[in-house]
C-alpha cells in the first residue's frame, strides 16, 4: 500500500512540474546552469530563445509494457523541462498511447496528423508499430524519431523515420558472435514472439548463427502467453542457448523459471527487449541492449541528469535515455529553425533534423544521422545476469 | 510417454486456472443471461491482492509465517477481496440496468473492465511483479521421475482446484441457496414468485464467481508467477471461451471447457507448433459450436411460446 500511494505521490509531482513547466518560466528555484544538459552544441549557448511547438510522443504508455512506456514519457517529460528550463523555449508534448498495439498506433498517428500543432512526433517504440505508422507520417511529411525500434528495414522504408537507437542489422551479428564464439554454443533455440521486431532479429540472428557453424531451431510463441510450461518442456537436451528476442521482460522470467522447473540447463541470451533488471533476473543469462547502462558512464554531465531524473521519478532502465536523446533531437531542430527566423513547420523541422549534429548526448556519443536516418556509429552491448540479479557489462 | 505426461501436467496446471475462470463467467450468465466481461480484471485484482499479502508478510525470500499459513492467507485475502469486488460491480454497474436492454449491462461490463484496468494502472504502477514462488516454494520439492517433474506448486494448485470445483458442485446441488440459484436460473419471475429474494441470489452469484477468480489470480501468481494490470484481459478471454466450450450456463461444462483449453493449448505447443497454439484453441471452439452450438453440456434453448 505504502508503495502504491508513492507513485500517487509521484504522479502529482509529475503532473504539478509538467504545469508549472507550461505556465512560463518565472519560477526559478535556483538558477539555469543545471540544464547545460549535453545539448549546447553550437546554437549559442543558454541564451533565451522565443519557440513554441507541440511533439508528439506515442509509446506503450498502458498496456502489457506499459513499464516501458511510462519510462519512455518520463524521460520525454524530464527532457522537454530541462530544455525549456535551459533554453527559455516552450515546447509541449501531446501524448499519444499505442499499447504497443500496431492498430493502436495506426489509429493514434492520424489524430496526430490532424493536429496542426504538432510538428514531429517521438516514437513509437516498437517496430511493428513504426511499420503501422510510417506511410501515415510519410505522406503527412511529419518527421518520427523512435528511441527504441531497431528493425533494419525501417529506416530504408519510411522517408521521413529517424532513430536514434543502432539496428537489428548490427543486434543479430553481435548476439550471434557472442554465442558463437563466447559461450561455445552448438546448438541453439530462438523463440520468436511473433512481432515484426522479433521475427526480423531471430532472422538476422539464425543467419549470422548458422555461418558460424552453429545448429538453430526455432520456435515462435505470442506475447500474451500465459503459460510457458508446453514449450520449456519441449526444449530439446543438447540446447547450449536459447536466444529469445522478446519484448515482455518478464515473460522471460518466467520461461527460464519453467526452464529450470523442467530441469533444462539451457542458458538464456535475451534481445533488447528484455534489458530490465526488475523483471528479468535469470541468473547466468545474457541480454544485449541498444543502449549503455549510463548510469555507469563517467561523464559528470549525464551523472547530474541521472541524478536529476532519479529524484524527480526513480529508477530507470535503458528505454529512456534513448527517449531523452530523441526528444531533444526534435527541440534541438525546431530551436534551430526558430534562430533562423522561421516558424517551426513540420517541413522545416524535417529538413532540419536530416542535419542534426550534436556532439555529445546523455547516450554517451556524438548523434548525426546517416542519409535514411540511421543513428551513425552506434554499437550493441551483452550484459550478463549476476547471482544477485544485477547486470554486468560483459561486451 | 514420460514427455506426454509432462504435457498432461502441464496442461491440467493452466485448464484448472482456465476452469475457475470460466465458472464465474458461466454462473453469472445462467442467472442474468449477463456477459460479465468485468470478470477477468477481478481475477486480476485477486492477484494482485495474494501480491500484497505475501509482499506485507515478508515477501518470497524472507516470509514472517510458514508456508503453509501463508498460503492460506494469501488465498483467503485474495477470494474475500475478489468476491466482494464481485458484489460492488453487481451493486453499482448491473443492478441499475436489470431491466434495460440486454446491450446496455453489456456495455457496462466492458466499461467496469477498463475502469478496473486503468484503476490498477494508476494504483498499482505499470510495473510488473512477481510472486517469485521458486524462493517461496522450491522447484526441487515435489515429484520427480526420470525426466518428469512435477513441482509441488503445480500440485498445490491443481489440487485446490479440485477442491473449490467440488466444493461449488455440492453448494449448487445440496444447498438451499443452490437450489435457489437453479430455480432463478430456469426462470427469474416464477423464482420470483414463489418467494426466493432474486436480489440476494444475483448477489451470492457474484460473490461466489468472484471467490472462484481471486483465488484463479493467486493460482496464477503462484504457478505463472507475473501479475500486471493487464493479465485479465486474456485470461478473462480464455475463461470466456471455456464457458462456451463447455456450454454457457452450465457449471461441469465450464471445468471441461477450461481443462480443455488447458490441455489444447500444451499439446499443441508440444506437438504440433507453438505459433500457432491460440489458432488450434479457437478453431476447436468454432468445431465445437459447429456440431453443437450450446456447446460440451449446454442443453439447447428452447424458444418461449
Amino acid at each position: 500500500m505504502k508503495k502504491s500511494r508513492f507513485w500517487l505521490l509521484l504522479a502529482l509531482v509529475a503532473a504539478l512540474a509538467v504545469v508549472a513547466a507550461s505556465c512560463g518560466g518565472d519560477d526559478d528555484d535556483e538558477g539555469e546552469p543545471a540544464a547545460e544538459d549535453t545539448t549546447a552544441g553550437d546554437t549559442g549557448g543558454a541564451e533565451a530563445v522565443d519557440c513554441t511547438a507541440s511533439i508528439g510522443i506515442m509509446g506503450p504508455f498502458t498496456g502489457d509494457v506499459a513499464a516501458i512506456g511510462q519510462e519512455q514519457l518520463n524521460w520525454a517529460k524530464f527532457a522537454v523541462d530541462q530544455f525549456n528550463e535551459g533554453r527559455g523555449t516552450s515546447f509541449e508534448l501531446v501524448e499519444g498511447d499505442t499499447q504497443l498495439d500496431p492498430a493502436q498506433a495506426a489509429t493514434v498517428a492520424p489524430q496526430f496528423v490532424s493536429n496542426s500543432d504538432i510538428v514531429a512526433v517521438v516514437g513509437p517504440a516498437g517496430s511493428q508499430e513504426v511499420e503501422a505508422v510510417g506511410s501515415i507520417y510519410g505522406n503527412a511529411g511529419i518527421a518520427f524519431i523512435s528511441p527504441s525500434a531497431t528493425a533494419t528495414n525501417l529506416t530504408e522504408d519510411f522517408e521521413t523515420f529517424f532513430r536514434v537507437v543502432p539496428t537489428d542489422a548490427d543486434q543479430g551479428p553481435t548476439d550471434a558472435t557472442y554465442m558463437a564464439d563466447e559461450l561455445g554454443a552448438q546448438n541453439v533455440l530462438i523463440i520468436d514472439d511473433q512481432t515484426s521486431y522479433s521475427t526480423g532479429l531471430a532472422d538476422s540472428t539464425t543467419a549470422a548463427l548458422e555461418e558460424a557453424g552453429v545448429t538453430v531451431s526455432r520456435e515462435s510463441v505470442s506475447q500474451d502467453q500465459t503459460d510457458f510450461s508446453a514449450l520449456a518442456s519441449g526444449v530439446a537436451d543438447d540446447t547450449d542457448v536459447v536466444f529469445l528476442p522478446w519484448q515482455v521482460a518478464a515473460n522471460a522470467q518466467l520461461f527460464g523459471n519453467q526452464l529450470a522447473e523442467q530441469g533444462k540447463d539451457a542458458v538464456i541470451f535475451g534481445s533488447d527487449g528484455l534489458f530490465s533488471p526488475d523483471d528479468f533476473k535469470i541468473a547466468g543469462s545474457y541480454v544485449s541492449s541498444f543502449a549503455p547502462d549510463i548510469t555507469g558512464l563517467d561523464d559528470p554531465a549525464i551523472q547530474e541528469l541521472v541524478a536529476a531524473f532519479e529524484d524527480e521519478y526513480g529508477d530507470f532502465g535503458t528505454f529512456g535515455p534513448p527517449t531523452y536523446a530523441a526528444t531533444t533531437v526534435v527541440m534541438e531542430a525546431a530551436t534551430a529553425v526558430c534562430e533562423g527566423g522561421e516558424e517551426p513547420s513540420r517541413e522545416t523541422i524535417l529538413e532540419q533534423m536530416g542535419q542534426t549534429d550534436l556532439p555529445e548526448s546523455i547516450l554517451g556519443q556524438p548523434i548525426r544521422f546517416t542519409e535514411n536516418g540511421d543513428i551513425e556509429d552506434a554499437t550493441f552491448f551483452i550484459f550478463q545476469v549476476a547471482e544477485d540479479g544485477s547486470y554486468e557489462l560483459v561486451q | 510417454m514420460d514427455f506426454f505426461v509432462q504435457q498432461l501436467v502441464n496442461g491440467v496446471t493452466l485448464g484448472s486456472v482456465y476452469a475457475l475462470i470460466a465458472l464465474g463467467y458461466s454462473m453469472v450468465y445462467g442467472i442474468l443471461k449477463l456477459l460479465n466481461f468485468a470478470h477477468g480484471e477481478v481475477y486480476m485484482m485477486g492477484a494482485f491482492i495474494g501480491y500484497f499479502v505475501l509482499t506485507a508478510l515478508g515477501g518470497a525470500s524472507s516470509p514472517v509465517l510458514p508456508v503453509a499459513p501463508l498460503l492460506v492467507l494469501m488465498f483467503l485475502a485474495g477470494m474475500l477481496g475478489a468476491g466482494l469486488l464481485g458484489v460492488v460491480i453487481e451493486r453499482f454497474a448491473y443492478r441499475p440496468l436489470r431491466n434495460a436492454p440486454r446491450i446496455a449491462p453489456l456495455i457496462s461490463a466492458i466499461g467496469v473492465s477498463f475502469f478496473l484496468q486503468a484503476s490498477a494502472l494508476l494504483l498499482f504502477s505499470a510495473q510488473f511483479r512477481t510472486y517469485d514462488t521458486p524462493q517461496l516454494i522450491p522447484f526441487s520439492t515435489g515429484i520427480e521421475a526420470g525426466p518428469l517433474r512435477i513441482s509441488l506448486v503445480r500440485m498445490l494448485v491443481i489440487g485446490s482446484a479440485i477442491v473449490l470445483m467440488v466444493a461449488l458442485t455440492l453448494l449448487v446441488s445440496r444447498t438451499r441457496l443452490g437450489k435457489a440459484m437453479r430455480a432463478v436460473s430456469y426462470d427469474r419471475e416464477a423464482a420470483a414468485m414463489m418467494g426466493i429474494d432474486v436480489d440476494r441470489v444475483i448477489v451470492a452469484t457474484f460473490f461466489i464467481g468472484s471467490v472462484l477468480a481471486g483465488a484463479a489470480g493467486v493460482m496464477v501468481g503462484l504457478v505463472f508467477e507475473r501479475v500486471f494490470h493487464f493479465m485479465g484481459f486474456i485470461a478473462g478471454l480464455k475463461g470466456f471461451t471455456a464457458a462456451v466450450i463447455g456450454g454457457i450456463g452450465n457449471i461441469p461444462g465450464a471445468m471441461l471447457g477450461g481443462l480443455l483449453i488447458g490441455l489444447a493449448e500444451a499439446f499443441s505447443a508440444s506437438y504440433i507448433s507453438s505459433t500457432f497454439q491460440n489458432l488450434i484453441v479457437f478453431g476447436i471452439l468454432i468445431v465445437i459450436m459447429l456440431v453443437r452450438p450450446s456447446g460440451l453440456l449446454g442443453s439447447p434453448a428452447l424458444t418461449k411460446v
